[in-house]
């Protein structure tokens, strides 16, 4: 997939083309607004992640200008103002979604993969990972046609896992993923673990591989070694 | 005590008192003077008596007039000393009125007095009736009391007419201030007065809550500012973070480094978010409204924290009746969702939580340590128990959500639970 990162913060820049840059994946960036209009302007992109405030302009214009000429682009705003009224504003002109700064770069990463397959695969909603198959829409997972019961957190947790297959994830994005900056009870992921233990359970008991590895204490990494 | 009633107290006790020393001091004078009038008319007497006495060589017939008694005693020579005497006039009635008695005692005045006929000495003693006199004081009596009474009252009536009317100025102050709010943008108006003391207590008073506004505007705006760019600092740290533990090969002491690094991160994040959100509660950015089952939300929100009950081993009860508020939700998440981590956080492992939701009240009940909280304190920022993992921010916004959505949120010690309970209504009874 393509991807286009507009962002003025070079460290942030830096890190999220890093996170994104692997096998099929294209990586592109623009520190200011003129840079990211040109490259608007020239190519096509599955998914902008796009700041608001730039040198130079603003985003939301950078997102008019994609919808005045129709572009299909997905739109990932990823802002510093967590107001309604911006998440509001850039969701309304057509934005697919809206991500408040700081976030996790695998939650991003989650969230362009949803971008990323609402707009190409046009209905279908079915991933695919090896032997597992998930219906995105029906919530239902099959390990070579072998239905697996999850909860709505393990169901979750499953496709934050595959979306991010390959990176560690720490055990701080996991909490926040599945339960909202609310979360407050740092230091004590315990709960985390048992989820994991309960979706490697059930995947291993319908006799799929073993993707999910423990890393040292971190995080978990989801990968097919 | 007002004002007024002090003024009011001072006033009338003066007044009473000269009106009193007036009134002495008049009727003295009166009587000083009314007393020398019927001092001469004795002394007018005495001389006819002595004109009739040198003129006939005998003693005039004693005889009653009006109010008027002459009245000879022989007497041993020299024995009598010349002198004015308040003494009494016994004043007989008139034949043809119907008494028990012949007639009465009145006030009079005498005049001791000899004289020598021939060769005796006698002892005269002229009595005038001073009943007019004593008539004339007491009217002057009776008019001074009026005019006291008379004054009271004039003095009761225009305090509460005028004194009011020129103190209304100043109440209308007092309730601009009362009403005067820090946080929100109306400044305190321009009071019509023509009175200088008040027109200076508004100016001072308007200048003074603008400043005071201006300076909380500044400070907020700093708040905001300095949250704002903390933020992108922040998101650098922690996108730096999840890179680099996409670099494998940690010895177990940098795991552990890792995740303090990583707690602390979302600490930082947690608290810059929270001052954030105040900032934008208090400016009312967050307005929102729409309706919501407050029972559903209440609901979902339990299910989001069952691990963590589970993880901690508490024990859950709840009673969730309909309620439906206007409000904004996302603030409404996060007022709830920042009561039930309270309870967790300060609940102990087997601990007990009970939630009960009623049309006039949320309430979340907790087990914790046994002894009650500072009761106002607690909801102050960065109050927060010693051994407290959380922002200290957490009550302070769930108030602040509470006073804007026009709710109120308490708290209390009972039978061992510590209580938080939002009331949905008492925000104007408390008010």
């Amino acid at each position: 997939m393509k991807i286009l990162i507009v962002e003025d913060e070079e460290g942030l820049r830096e890190s999220i083309e890093e996170y994104f840059t692997e096998a099929g994946n294209i990586c592109e960036t623009a520190a200011n607004y003129n840079a990211a209009l040109a490259k608007i302007d020239m190519y096509r992109y599955d998914c902008i992640l796009l700041d608001i405030t730039l040198p130079g302009g603003n985003g939301i214009e950078l997102l008019k200008t994609l919808k005045e000429n129709s572009h299909p682009d997905g739109v990932l705003i990823i802002s510093a103002k967590n107001s309604l009224d911006d998440r509001l504003e850039g969701l309304n002109i057509g934005a697919d979604d809206y991500l408040v700064k700081p976030f996790h770069l695998s939650e991003l990463k989650a969230r362009v993969s949803a971008i990323i397959r609402r707009k190409s695969y046009n209905g279908s909603n079915l991933l695919v990972f090896n032997e597992i198959t998930i219906d995105l829409l029906a919530k239902d997972v099959r390990v070579d046609n072998t239905p697996v019961k999850f909860t709505r957190k393990e169901f979750a947790l499953l496709l934050y896992f595959i979306a991010n297959k390959g990176k560690v994830v720490s055990k701080n994005a996991i909490a926040e993923h599945l339960w909202g900056d609310g979360i407050d009870m740092a230091n004590n992921f315990d709960f985390i673990y048992s989820h994991i233990k309960n979706i490697r359970k059930k995947l291993i008991e319908a006799g799929c591989k073993d993707y999910i590895y423990a890393a040292y204490g971190m995080g978990y990494k989801f990968a097919d070694k | 005590m007002k004002l007024a009633a002090k003024y009011n107290r001072v006033n009338i006790s003066t007044t009473v008192i000269v009106m009193l020393v007036t009134g002495i001091i008049y009727y003295q004078a009166i009587s000083y003077i009314l007393t020398g009038l019927k001092d001469k008319d004795l002394v007018v007497e005495e001389q006819e008596v002595f004109d009739y006495v040198r003129l006939n060589n005998r003693l005039p017939q004693t005889f009653e007039s009006n109010d008027q008694q002459i009245t000879f005693t022989p007497a041993a020579p020299g024995s009598i000393k010349r002198k004015f005497i308040n003494t009494e006039y016994f004043k007989k009635f008139d034949g043809h009125h119907k008494h028990q008695r012949d007639g009465e005692y009145e006030a009079g005045r005498g005049l001791i007095s000899s004289v020598t006929v021939g060769d005796k000495y006698y002892k005269i003693l002229i009595i005038v009736s001073k009943v007019e006199t004593e008539d004339l004081i007491r009217l002057i009596f009776f008019i001074t009391i009026s005019v006291i009474l008379l004054l009271l009252l004039v003095l009761f009536v225009t305090n509460r007419l005028l004194l009011n009317r020129l103190w209304q100025p100043f109440y209308n102050i007092m309730d601009e201030i009362r009403l005067f709010n820090i946080a929100d943008n109306k400044a305190i108006p321009k009071i019509g007065t023509s009175t200088d003391e008040f027109k200076e207590l508004n100016n001072a008073v308007a200048d003074m809550s603008a400043k005071a506004k201006h300076d909380y505007h500044n400070l907020k705006a700093f708040t905001e500012n300095a949250s704002h760019e903390l933020l992108t600092p922040i998101a650098v740290i922690n996108s730096k973070l999840d890179t680099l533990i996409q670099t494998e090969n940690f010895t177990e002491g940098q795991s552990k480094i890792l995740n303090d690094l990583y707690s602390a991160v979302s600490r930082l994040n947690r608290l810059n978010q929270s001052l954030l959100l105040l900032v934008k509660i208090e400016n009312k950015l967050l307005h929102d409204r729409q309706q919501i089952n407050l029972r559903e939300m209440a609901e979902e929100m339990i299910n989001q924290f069952e691990e963590i009950f589970q993880d901690k081993n508490i024990r859950l009860t709840y009673h969730l009746d309909e309620k439906e508020i206007r409000a904004s939700q996302y603030l409404a998440e996060i007022l709830l969702s920042n009561l039930i981590s309270n309870a967790i956080r300060h609940n102990h492992v087997g601990g007990e939580i009970i939630i009960s939701l009623t049309g006039e009240s949320f309430t979340i009940k907790n087990t914790g340590d046994n002894e009650p909280l500072p009761d106002e304190k607690i909801f102050t920022r960065f109050h927060k128990s010693f051994n407290s993992e959380g922002s200290g921010l957490g009550l302070t916004i769930s108030r602040q959500i509470c006073e804007s959505f026009g709710f109120s949120l308490g708290y209390g010690f009972e039978g061992g639970y510590h209580v938080f309970r939002i009331n949905f209504m008492s925000s104007y009874l408390s008010s």
